[in-house]
């Protein structure tokens, strides 16, 4: 049984009276313990959402949210406070999800005293520990968020997961915000802690090179539904539905442009459409290559196309 | 130097270039030791060409983007070099002959579109402001029409009056390009337009890039972190580092031949598709800061074929090819 199992979940904003947004629909998804598992989307495609009623920071309308065989959304009180300590976060934007009035080693000391973690001795043991952990010096506990550059800000970001050895990390966006360069130095620093500390790694990102260098499995979402999921491998090289392509076309590729330069790749057109909008049929329709009549008429099932890779495309399979 | 110098402006006097930059030196000052951003940067831009500086955030690439139409704010100031723009020496302009240039020809996109919107006025009024300041005489309204529909933007008639927080990241990034645009400009600085997108918005913006510069016939400075969106839009890559030039040439001697361990490292940081199993090279430390560098070669602090001689003395220009140059003792 997966640590993280999620099934056909709804979750929906309201943002009138009677009116509501359905953020993530029926989505599913699972994360064995200790694997790093991808979610891959454009803006607004609800990956966050997904994130947060996991986290139990929004409330999951429909379906199952089971981790370790228990079901999150019913958490408690003291059940739900044990949970979270579990259950960490790493946010995309390293400037503003640290507070710029606590010193970096009062904001790490900050969670342990938190979920109770020793005694005041030991958190600062531990603070020293973890500055070391992600790359940092000791004597960097007395300063304050500005005195750090963004890299160096998303490392205090992830010594604070890391803060109360949680069994399962949520990455949302880790890297966007940083430099290329940087970039590298997070994701290698992501990998070699996880694999040290063995942990489970939900990977959000909107970049697929990105999310394939940290995964071995990949769920590529739009519009609330999960359209694609199967090992990165099965995901890139032979993508299933054609909203995976075009995410894959979209990347810039340093091999592709040295081969065929000046040969216009397929950019997909236009923008996700909002969610207020109902669409009938397959929600990639209106900007699908390839949609026919039966596209526009029926939503697609999920089809497995070889063992573990699905896709809910009418097509999967035949494109 | 002098010769070199003389050589270059040689060259901005060809029919073909139309921005030269020659050992611009862009200080700020402070209660001390005046802060190098930039220290002696050159590379030049040919007519209706895309030509791309990159280099990691806080390495000049922004402050020489400002400084091509004379917009570094104070305590920033010019403290040596030329600018020349289709033949006229940008730091010899007065304010009249700037505000003539400044839009009209050369013009900017940023990278954030949401933070250089005004929250408080239509699409149409910002984009027409610019029409009204630089060609008189013209059906403003009309033409933002125009502007709008060629940067892609569906529905423009009804867009004129949309605020920016009624659009999204991509289409406010268009809206900024078509406000670039309306002067129809001979150089456009674009100065990180996709890094707050996502990818799929940011294929699609290059690509109106691309086709607008076809079209339009002007040149493009791209100014990037990512080698990879380089491959795929520049014809020369101009790579900096520490407000130096540290490597420059056409893209495909840069990606295929980088000879400098710097932009070896750049592109060894780019995550590539089906590339799990390979450990991303990447690059360690970070940028220097610009009021505290390292004595000689500005990088050997994070270069791993450092020596002595490295952290000695500051490596000249070599040329490995016509085209080609590289500042690094062991670029061979």
């Amino acid at each position: 049984m997966s640590l993280l199992e999620i099934s056909d979940l709804h979750v929906s904003y309201a943002i009138a009276r009677n009116r509501k947004v359905q953020a993530v629909k029926g989505a599913s998804l699972a994360v064995e313990r200790g694997a790093s598992v991808g979610l891959v989307g454009e803006s607004g495609c609800g990956k966050s959402t997904l994130a947060a009623a996991v986290l139990c920071l929004v409330k999951a309308e429909r379906g199952l949210i089971l981790y370790d065989g228990v079901n999150v959304p019913g958490l408690r009180g003291r059940e739900l406070f044990k949970y979270r300590a579990k259950m960490q976060m790493v946010f995309q934007d390293p400037y503003g999800s640290l507070n710029p009035r606590l010193s970096v080693g009062s904001a790490l000391e900050e969670c342990l005293a938190v979920h109770a973690i020793g005694g005041r001795r030991e958190r600062q043991a531990r603070v020293a520990e973890l500055l070391q952990t992600v790359g940092l010096e000791r004597s960097h506990s007395a300063r304050y968020p500005h005195e750090f550059s963004g890299g160096q800000r998303q490392r205090i970001g992830i010594a604070r997961a890391l803060a109360v050895n949680p069994e399962f990390i949520i990455a949302d966006e880790p890297v966007s915000a940083l430099d290329v360069s940087i970039q590298a130095q997070i994701l290698n620093l992501l990998k070699d802690i996880q694999k040290n500390k063995n942990f489970s790694i939900l990977f959000i990102a909107h970049d697929l090179a990105v999310v394939s260098y940290m995964c071995s499995r990949i769920y590529v979402m739009y519009l609330g539904e999960i359209m694609e999921s199967g090992t990165t491998e099965d995901v890139y090289k032979h993508p299933a539905h054609p909203y995976t392509r075009a995410l894959l076309a979209a990347v810039p590729d340093l091999d592709r442009a040295r081969s065929v330069r000046g040969v216009k790749r397929p950019v997909l057109e236009g923008e996700m459409p909002s969610l207020l909008a109902s669409i009938g049929g397959c929600p990639f329709h209106p900007r699908c290559p390839f949609a026919r009549p039966v596209c526009r008429a029926e939503a697609p099932p999920v089809k497995d196309v070889a063992g573990g890779h699905f896709s809910r495309c009418h097509f999967a399979g035949e494109l | 130097m002098n010769t070199q110098t003389e050589q270059d402006k040689a060259k901005a006097g060809a029919a073909e270039t139309l921005l030269s930059v020659n050992d611009l030196r862009v200080y700020f000052r402070t209660r001390t030791e005046p802060i190098r951003a930039v220290d002696g940067v050159s590379f030049s831009v040919a007519n209706g060409e895309t030509a791309a500086l990159v280099g990691e955030s806080g390495c000049g690439k922004s402050v020489t983007a400002m400084a091509l139409s004379r917009l570094v704010p104070a305590p920033g100031y010019y403290a040596g070099g030329e600018i020349r723009f289709n033949g006229v020496d940008v730091l010899k302009l007065d304010l009249g002959e700037l505000q003539k240039l400044r839009g009209a020809e050369i013009s900017y996109v940023f990278q954030e579109p949401s933070s250089s919107l005004n929250p408080v006025f239509t699409i149409g009024y910002q984009i027409e402001e610019a029409l009204r300041l630089h060609r008189r005489g013209l059906d403003v309204r009309d033409e933002a029409f125009r502007l709008l529909n060629t940067v892609g933007i569906a529905d423009a008639k009804h867009r004129l009056r949309s605020y920016p927080h009624e659009l999204s990241g991509g289409m406010q990034q268009r809206v900024m390009i078509a406000m670039a645009l309306a002067c129809r400009p001979k150089l456009l600085v674009a100065d990180e337009p996709t890094t707050a997108l996502d990818v799929t918005v940011q294929a699609q913006i290059l690509d109106l890039l691309a086709r607008l510069q076809h079209e339009l016939g002007m040149a493009v400075l791209l100014i990037t972190h990512n080698l990879g969106i380089v491959a795929d839009v520049a014809r020369r890559v101009n790579v900096m580092y520490a407000g130096r030039i540290i490597e420059s040439g056409l893209t495909d001697e840069i990606l295929s031949f980088p000879r400098h361990p710097y932009t070896r490292g750049l592109l060894a940081a780019v995550p590539r598709l089906g590339s799990n199993n390979k450990r991303l090279a990447g690059i360690p430390g970070t940028v220097p800061n610009p009021a505290d560098l390292p004595a000689g070669c500005k990088f050997h602090p994070r270069c791993p074929m450092a020596t002595d001689l490295c952290r000695r003395n500051e490596p000249g220009e070599e040329k490995v090819s016509e085209t080609h140059g590289v500042k690094c003792h062991y670029w061979k």
